[in-house]
């Protein structure tokens, strides 16, 4: 996503001219991934039924479904930890300015403990 | 700013850049597995001897028609997620306005009292040893980082336009109309924009600079420049 990687030669590789599998996060295993699917449902199809064309159709729909469902899977996970990233930060940024003070949550906990009892 | 040769979206400074550039992400990908498709249904045809025997076509025009909704289906969705995060009320913390001239920006900061400021190119002659050459300004756009900030921005003579490409932000300045953007520096930093709006002689060289600061230096700067 970077820009520096475009005026380096050797630090970004685009794919059809465009996709920086290097840089984008995700798209270097999902191509990986689709490429090994493709190869092994072309290849299955193939000695399963001998036919050569439609066993090129199939390894060719295969590299597209699992290059997308990969794609999917690890940006739906990337998303989710990003979130997680967030939440812990302010989390941090919170416990660091409220602690000791009467917004602390965690004596408030302490605070209803003793109440209970 | 952005690099010599560069042709990829400069680092996000901005949650709302984060978006777009993952979703930018995710459009090439689709791209990719599109121009895949394409390209092996061109080969098979290059390799295919011609033929005017079809009489129907029932399965690849249903494929043909679910297919291409399936995708765009994949790229509006996220799109629209967008479009309506960046049009969320987020009350700002802080209201500026960006007045564009020929060939400056001024910025009124009427949170404050008296704190206006016109922001001039550097020239090339004038420039410290290792300054950005057409992006430096004498006075930049100072803005407390983590805080959303309200932009108004109009224009006195002819259009120009106010863009910050890291935060995301570009917004056409008209003379007799006041348009109003916002955007959060996620981190401390500078960043560089040019006018986007063809504007006259000078339109190359009226860049933008917002240097975003922690709050505590936001309020010395504000404070000195006030009095």
């Amino acid at each position: 996503m970077a820009g520096e990687g475009d005026s380096e030669p050797g630090k970004s590789f685009k794919l059809l001219g465009f996709l920086d599998v290097k840089n984008v996060p995700c798209a270097r295993e999902s191509v990986l991934y689709g490429s090994l699917g493709s190869l092994v449902m072309g290849l299955g199809h193939f000695l399963a039924t001998s036919r050569v064309r439609r066993s090129c159709d199939v390894a060719v729909g295969g590299f597209i479904c699992t290059m997308l469902g990969y794609w999917f899977y690890c940006r739906y996970n990337l998303a989710q930890q990003r979130i997680r990233q967030r939440m812990l930060k302010e989390g941090m940024k919170n416990r660091i300015l409220f602690e000791g003070s009467y917004l602390d949550p965690e004596k408030e906990q302490t605070g209803s403990e003793r109440s209970d009892s | 700013m952005a690099n010599h040769s560069q042709l990829g979206f400069q680092d996000a400074s901005s949650p709302i850049m984060e978006e777009l550039v993952e979703f930018h992400d995710h459009a090439l990908m689709v791209a990719l597995a599109i121009c895949s498709l394409v390209l092996y249904l061109l080969t098979l045809m290059l390799t295919e001897k011609l033929s005017s025997s079809t009489v129907d076509a029932q399965e690849i025009e249903l494929v043909w028609t679910i297919l291409p909704a399936i995708v765009l289906i994949m790229l509006a969705l996220p799109s629209l997620q967008i479009l309506y995060m960046m049009d969320e009320i987020n009350e700002p913390s802080l209201t500026m306005k960006a007045i564009g001239h020929q060939w400056y920006w001024s910025y009124e900061y009427t949170d404050f009292k008296d704190l206006t400021f016109d922001s001039y190119m550097t020239p090339t002659a004038d420039l410290p040893l290792g300054h950005l050459r057409l992006l430096e300004v004498d006075h930049r756009v100072v803005v407390p980082m983590e805080s959303p900030v309200r932009v108004i921005v109009t224009a006195d003579d002819v259009l120009h336009s106010w863009a910050v490409p890291s935060l995301g932000v570009k917004t056409d300045a008209i003379p007799g109309r006041l348009n109003q953007t916002s955007f959060t520096a996620s981190r401390p930093g500078i960043f560089y924009g040019q006018c986007s709006e063809i504007c006259g002689a000078n339109h190359s060289f009226m860049p933008i600079v917002v240097e975003s600061v922690p709050l505590a230096n936001f309020e010395s700067w504000s404070s000195l420049l006030s009095s």
